[in-house]
């Protein structure tokens, strides 16, 4: 194909549109990505097993709003909880022990696969590996050359909120204090009388809580099975890397570069005559850049967090 | 299923995953290296031998070009994260296996997609007529047998060998406390891209005997559970101690196919390839909690001129005693 006709193509796509699309994309993967950043910076490890914390959410959110019938906010809420309380027992029961063991980043990076096999055939097992849709239909508004998607706007709402009301905490409260003191030094914060188990445990909390409610919306948007969460794991761990790791502010901000580049990406690669498969590859191409020009990430720009 | 020809079956899964595992091995319980895309470089070696040996590229050569294929590409791959933290490592290599799966699956050029590729044996004999098909079945299982296990030995001796020489003691050290070692003018970089480079290698060379052993590859055979299982392998079976690598591939394999047989007999609530890898997860937590060492623990050797100090040592006390 001649360059000739890739500018053609490229003049032709409804550039709005790709912007809004990132930044659903982006939506996702900050409300995805931001428990595993900064569990990642307090307990020192990535915890490969978050993926599955997403599909373990999107799966009970299936159960309360399609088996049970319930409303679609019961099933966020339901889903935040039950599944932050299995991540605080995995985290209590499982990693804690383990690293009073004195087991090495690599024994508890083993440990996190291990259990994300356990959740991940465990669904399996429940609800079986066949594809389901949500049933609930969305309206869709154009406005001018732009289409929304019911589901979209609630998205992009959810992470507004999220992103806000995280830098309020982060800022204002003593937890938040607490929060970013532990991440910074956490030796120095055990001294000023800080209980550094208790914040690691919430931040567990909210961390898959919140991962949940990130895999309800990829199954509302695609489908759900026992890989909806690993389905995006290298979006989710560039967004980790590019944002520095533990830090939340990076976070956010890599979280919509990533949106940016893989939907920006997809139109180049369809123009080129490449598979839009490959848009897994912008983040893989992403977290391997980041890692040879500034291993920390974009933390650098974000002394706060 | 013939019983002899199902236990061949197991005996040869059992060589080309060792393989696997003593690479691992290799990386992990001697340098130190969490490397969590093993299928990136298993894949590597498969598609290389079944590509070169479709271009009719005999067999020892389709072996080793996979090889160095995968040596390269854990060269490129490792490059970005061996200066970075442990924990970067397992991200990239991790997410590199995910990349490569992508790519084959997509690309139907490379080894036909989703749709997969055949792959010829290494060695194909031509029977007389009059060999009835169990027995062509069993012999050909023989040869496989004896290709797979003779590489395997070899791979095994070289690799005991290079644990047992300086440059394993810089492995080691390297595992152990890589800022000393760094102190003592040993480039960790550089040891750590070799050790990459050899054990990505060795798990090539087995991505190609099991293609040829299968003699069908599809990019579903490669999904991050091979990784996995490959750990529990070195993990069960003892991380710095290659015949605790073979000790566990044994191990999951037998528990594999066991679980396998047993679905045949017993009737399960729920699916049992589910189960097994529940299971499989079960089981590699319990081993981190009560034996993170494995089964095998490293073993002590001792070095010409270590053995002289310990017989000094021992005349010594000896001679106190007396």
């Amino acid at each position: 194909m001649s360059l000739m006709l890739i500018c053609d193509d490229l003049m032709n796509v409804n550039w709005i549109q790709i912007l809004l699309n990132s930044a659903v994309t982006g939506s996702l993967y900050l409300i995805g990505a931001v428990g595993l950043t900064v569990t990642y910076g307090l307990s020192g490890f990535p915890n490969f097993a978050h993926a599955e914390f997403l599909t373990l959410g999107a799966f009970i959110g299936f159960w309360i709003a399609e088996d049970i019938g319930a409303p679609l906010p019961v099933a966020f809420i339901v889903a935040f909880l039950i599944t932050g309380i299995i991540s605080v027992l995995c985290y209590r029961f499982i990693f804690q022990p383990l690293a009073k063991k004195g087991a090495s980043t690599i024994h508890l990076m083993v440990a996190s696969i291990a259990l994300g096999f356990i959740i991940r055939y465990s669904i399996g097992a429940v609800w079986s590996w066949t594809p389901m849709y949500f049933s609930i239909k969305w309206p869709s508004y154009i406005v001018g050359s732009v289409r929304i998607a019911g589901q979209w706007s609630l998205l992009i709402v959810v992470a507004l909120v999220l992103a806000f009301s995280m830098h309020l905490i982060l800022i204002k409260t003593r937890i938040g204090k607490a929060i970013r003191a532990s991440s910074s030094n956490p030796d120095l914060a055990l001294a000023s009388g800080i209980n550094v188990g208790r914040i690691i445990l919430i931040t567990w909390f909210a961390g898959a809580g919140l991962a949940a409610v990130a895999g309800i919306f990829r199954a509302v948007n695609t489908q759900i099975w026992p890989l909806t969460g690993w389905d995006i794991i290298l979006p989710i761990f560039a967004v980790v890397v590019l944002g520095g790791i533990g830090n939340y502010y990076g976070a956010i901000a890599a979280a919509f570069i990533i949106g940016l580049a893989e939907n920006v990406g997809v139109v180049f690669l369809t123009s080129i005559g490449l598979s839009t498969e490959y848009r897994m590859a912008i983040a893989f191409i992403i977290i391997v850049i980041t890692l040879i020009v500034k291993p920390q990430g974009l933390a650098m720009l974000f002394r706060r967090g | 299923m013939n019983i002899a020809v199902y236990i061949l079956d197991i005996i040869i899964y059992i060589g080309i995953f060792s393989i696997v595992a003593i690479s691992l091995n290799l990386e992990y319980g001697f340098t130190g290296l969490g490397n969590f895309g093993k299928v990136a470089f298993f894949l590597i070696g498969a598609y290389t031998y079944a590509i070169l040996s479709q271009a009719g590229v005999p067999f020892y050569l389709c072996l080793i070009c996979g090889g160095i294929i995968a040596a390269i590409g854990g060269l490129i791959i490792s490059l970005p994260a061996l200066r970075l933290r442990e924990d970067y490592l397992a991200i990239v290599t991790l997410t590199v296996g995910e990349i490569l799966r992508l790519i084959v699956k997509t690309e139907s050029s490379i080894g036909g997609g989703v749709w997969g590729i055949s792959v010829k044996r290494a060695i194909s004999i031509s029977f007389p007529a009059g060999f009835s098909a169990i027995n062509k079945t069993v012999i050909n299982a023989g040869v496989q047998i004896v290709l797979i296990f003779g590489i395997l030995a070899l791979c095994f001796i070289v690799l005991q060998l290079l644990t047992r020489s300086p440059y394993g003691r810089i492995m080691r050290a390297l595992r152990d406390n890589e800022l000393a070692t760094e102190s003592l003018g040993k480039s960790r970089a550089k040891y750590k891209a070799q050790v990459f480079m050899l054990g990505s290698a060795i798990a090539g060379i087995a991505g190609g005997l099991f293609a040829q052993y299968i003699r069908f590859i599809d990019p579903y055979m490669f999904m991050p559970i091979v990784t996995f299982t490959v750990w529990i392998m070195s993990l069960v079976g003892g991380p710095a101690n290659f015949t605790g690598a073979l000790l566990g591939a044994t191990l999951v394999q037998i528990f594999d196919r066991g679980t396998n047989i047993l679905k045949d007999y017993i009737t399960l609530p729920i699916d049992p390839v589910n189960l097994q890898y529940i299971l499989f997860g079960v089981l590699i937590i319990l081993v981190l909690f009560f034996r993170p060492q494995g089964l095998l623990r490293e073993s002590k050797f001792t070095t010409r001129p270590l053995k002289l100090v310990y017989e000094k040592r021992r005349s010594d006390t000896s001679n106190k005693k007396s």
